[in-house]
């Protein structure tokens, strides 16, 4: 009996049949920007808690054991420059974004206390926002246009969500 | 001069608030608003179950989902602009999934990631082309975005674009 042989197939035609076989069985297949994902491999040891703008991609990424917030610009692939709001003092632990990445909503880790801030961009500020009852955040999520955060925080032994309109 | 000071001092103040349902839930984790900032979806606890559920802000209603009944526990929410699409990773069987729900069309978009990997963390870009995943790679953390344009349309921000073009950064 004669062994069955695939014939040769030229590189890169496998991936291309792969993608066409899962998908004439119904299942989607999410297409990896590999330019970009070699750029966030390359560019810090570690990165986690992703969060889009609409052409920002914010996380918080360690670099030489450090871990910064770090805001990419999707068009040119690169950090922008945020003045102020990275302390050597200081350990990020959850990031939001708006749409036009002016306001960056942020929680850290500052000695025995952990800060609600809201960072913007334009000016360079961090303004430190207060929660209406004690407790303490953990995780923020802000809207598009920067006027409403959403905050997880740790309140009488429970997990609350709080909702921030911030003044524009 | 005074009614200077007043609205200077106005305009600095914030306006805090309890989400919806705070005080019902037994807890409630993972807020994600939607880019225009009318829905938030968060994890809620059901009968010992992490499960996501989605509220309309406006009038404080919880939305229904046809798609996330199930597969518990779920985590990292994560909404497009107008909330059409609501994805977050789920539990198929010993896996780890990303699904995203269109709550448009009622259909289900199960998101395997290659390889067989898990991912712990994501977030669907506002118009939803993109999804980014946290993903353990060689004993570190890593993100990969991938392009979902072949998969959804496009959830777009129309009054978001008008705005943009005359205040949006430069880098």
């Amino acid at each position: 009996m004669k062994d069955l042989q695939l014939p040769s197939l030229p590189t890169g035609l496998m991936p291309l049949l792969l993608c066409f076989g899962l998908a004439a069985c119904g299942r989607e297949v999410m297409r990896p920007m590999q330019d970009l994902n070699s750029s966030l491999l390359q560019s810090a040891s570690s990165r986690r808690e992703p969060a889009f703008g609409r052409r920002w991609l914010a996380s918080l990424s360690n670099y030489q054991g450090r871990e910064k917030i770090e805001l990419l610009d999707l068009r040119s692939r690169r950090p922008v420059p945020l003045p102020g709001l990275n302390r050597p003092d200081s350990h990020p632990i959850s990031v939001s974004v708006s749409a036009n990445g002016e306001r960056l909503a942020l929680v850290r880790q500052r000695g025995d206390q952990t800060e609600l801030l809201l960072y913007q961009r334009s000016l360079g500020t961090v303004q430190r926002l207060e929660l209406s009852a004690k407790g303490i955040p953990r995780k923020v999520s802000l809207d598009g246009f920067g006027r409403l955060l959403a905050v997880q925080v740790s309140r009488d032994g429970r997990w609350d969500v709080d909702l921030i309109r911030l003044s524009s | 001069m005074l009614l200077g000071c007043l609205l200077g001092l106005a305009s600095c103040i914030n306006t805090v608030e309890r989400a919806p349902g705070g005080l019902l839930q037994r807890s409630q984790q993972d807020p994600a608003l939607s880019g225009n900032g009318k829905m938030l979806a968060v994890i809620v606890d059901q009968r010992g179950r992490p499960t996501v559920q989605l509220r309309d802000l406006q009038n404080g209603k919880i939305l229904p989902l046809r798609h996330f009944s199930r597969h518990q526990p779920h985590s990292s929410p994560s909404l497009s602009w107008n909330g059409r699409y609501l994805a977050a990773i789920t539990q198929r069987g010993d896996r780890r999934l990303t699904i995203i729900e269109d709550r448009l069309t009622g259909r289900v978009h199960p998101l395997p990631l290659p390889g067989g990997r898990a991912p712990v963390r994501l977030s669907l870009a506002p118009d939803a082309r993109q999804l980014a995943l946290q993903v353990a790679y060689q004993g570190h953390w890593r993100i990969e975005v991938f392009d979902l344009s072949q998969i959804l349309e496009p959830d777009p921000s129309s009054r978001l674009r008008r705005s943009i073009s005359s205040t949006e950064m430069g880098s």
